[in-house]
């Protein structure tokens, strides 16, 4: 465990490592109803039977929406070293990239 | 047990320095697990195209079936929530509200699988589908492996619960939850794009 060797150095109070000192967080409780409500909407949106065209955009955006808000606020990254940022939003852009040219380039 | 009255041990510099290199290897993990559903999802919407262009069978999911998906949704979501309210509580020292939450976690995970297994019943002895048809190569290859990385959490969560209930966290060392907690965030985000790739674009 990471605690073993907490003898040898000079003491420092907090573990975090973070930039986040001083921001305010958002409540998660506030965070996970958020998700909740635009997972109904789109099941709700789903039922009307819209043009696809319409329909797939809206819902990956609502989608996409969602899964920032739990990078952001439940993986911390908005609080997080930019460098963490990058380094899981540069994958995450590519992945987009490559599923949205397999779709079209069938 | 009341753990609020204890004060912190201070940590050493290099243990701050060890768990700063362990949080960024999680995050290299996960962005490279990342391209593994990227790769997951492509295949399943290329195939779901394909079968489309060449009027193969593809699946008409059914009121119940979008019903129980939806639920197990909610359940994950939840999970998630669970999760961050047992780090805010170890980042409050209070271990026994971080045990009680990551017991939550464990269970919802536990009832995630259990929706999934009782959807793949209803899939392959209601429904027929099997690896031999398109979708269900596509279908059962990505949600299986989202899966599988749901149990792997349950069993992380469980030995994360096992070290707590030594009251080895504290305000000042909790940097292996809040890694379990990256992982577990990171299969809920999956799922909330596999959702509506695969349920409700269908």
């Amino acid at each position: 465990m990471a605690n073993s060797t907490a003898t040898a150095a000079p003491a420092v109070e907090a573990q975090h490592t973070d930039a986040h000192a001083g921001q305010r967080h958002i409540n998660p409780v506030f965070v996970f109803v958020i998700l909740t409500v635009v997972t109904v909407v789109e099941i709700a949106i789903t039922l009307f039977h819209l043009p696809k065209d319409f329909l797939v955009p809206v819902l990956l955006g609502m989608s996409f929406a969602k899964a920032s808000l739990v990078a952001a606020y439940y993986m911390h990254l908005r609080y997080e070293k930019p460098l963490y940022t990058i380094v899981f939003v540069t994958p995450a852009l590519f992945a987009v990239f490559l599923i949205v040219v397999l779709a079209a380039s069938y | 047990m009341n753990q609020t009255s204890v004060a912190p041990r201070p940590v050493s510099a290099e243990v701050v320095h060890a768990n700063v290199n362990r949080k960024f290897g999680m995050w290299l993990f996960l962005s490279s697990e990342l391209l593994i559903f990227a790769g997951l999802i492509g295949a399943f919407v290329l195939t779901r195209r394909s079968a489309y262009i060449h009027g193969k069978e593809w699946w008409e999911e059914s009121i119940i079936s979008i019903a129980l998906v939806s639920l197990n949704t909610f359940i994950l979501l939840a999970s998630s929530l669970m999760v961050v309210l047992g780090i805010e509580s170890i980042q409050r020292n209070d271990n026994a509200k971080l045990k009680r939450y990551l017991l939550l976690t464990a269970l919802l995970g536990a009832a995630f699988l259990l929706g999934q297994a009782v959807e793949y019943s209803m899939l392959i002895f209601q429904e027929g589908h099997s690896f031999g048809d398109p979708f269900g190569t596509a279908f059962f290859i990505l949600t299986g492996i989202h899966g599988l990385h749901v149990l792997a959490g349950v069993i992380w969560c469980l030995a994360t619960w096992a070290v707590a209930r030594r009251n080895t966290f504290n305000a000042n060392n909790y940097t292996t939850v809040e890694i379990f907690g990256l992982y577990w965030h990171f299969v809920d985000l999956v799922w909330i794009i596999i959702f509506t790739v695969v349920y409700l674009t269908n």
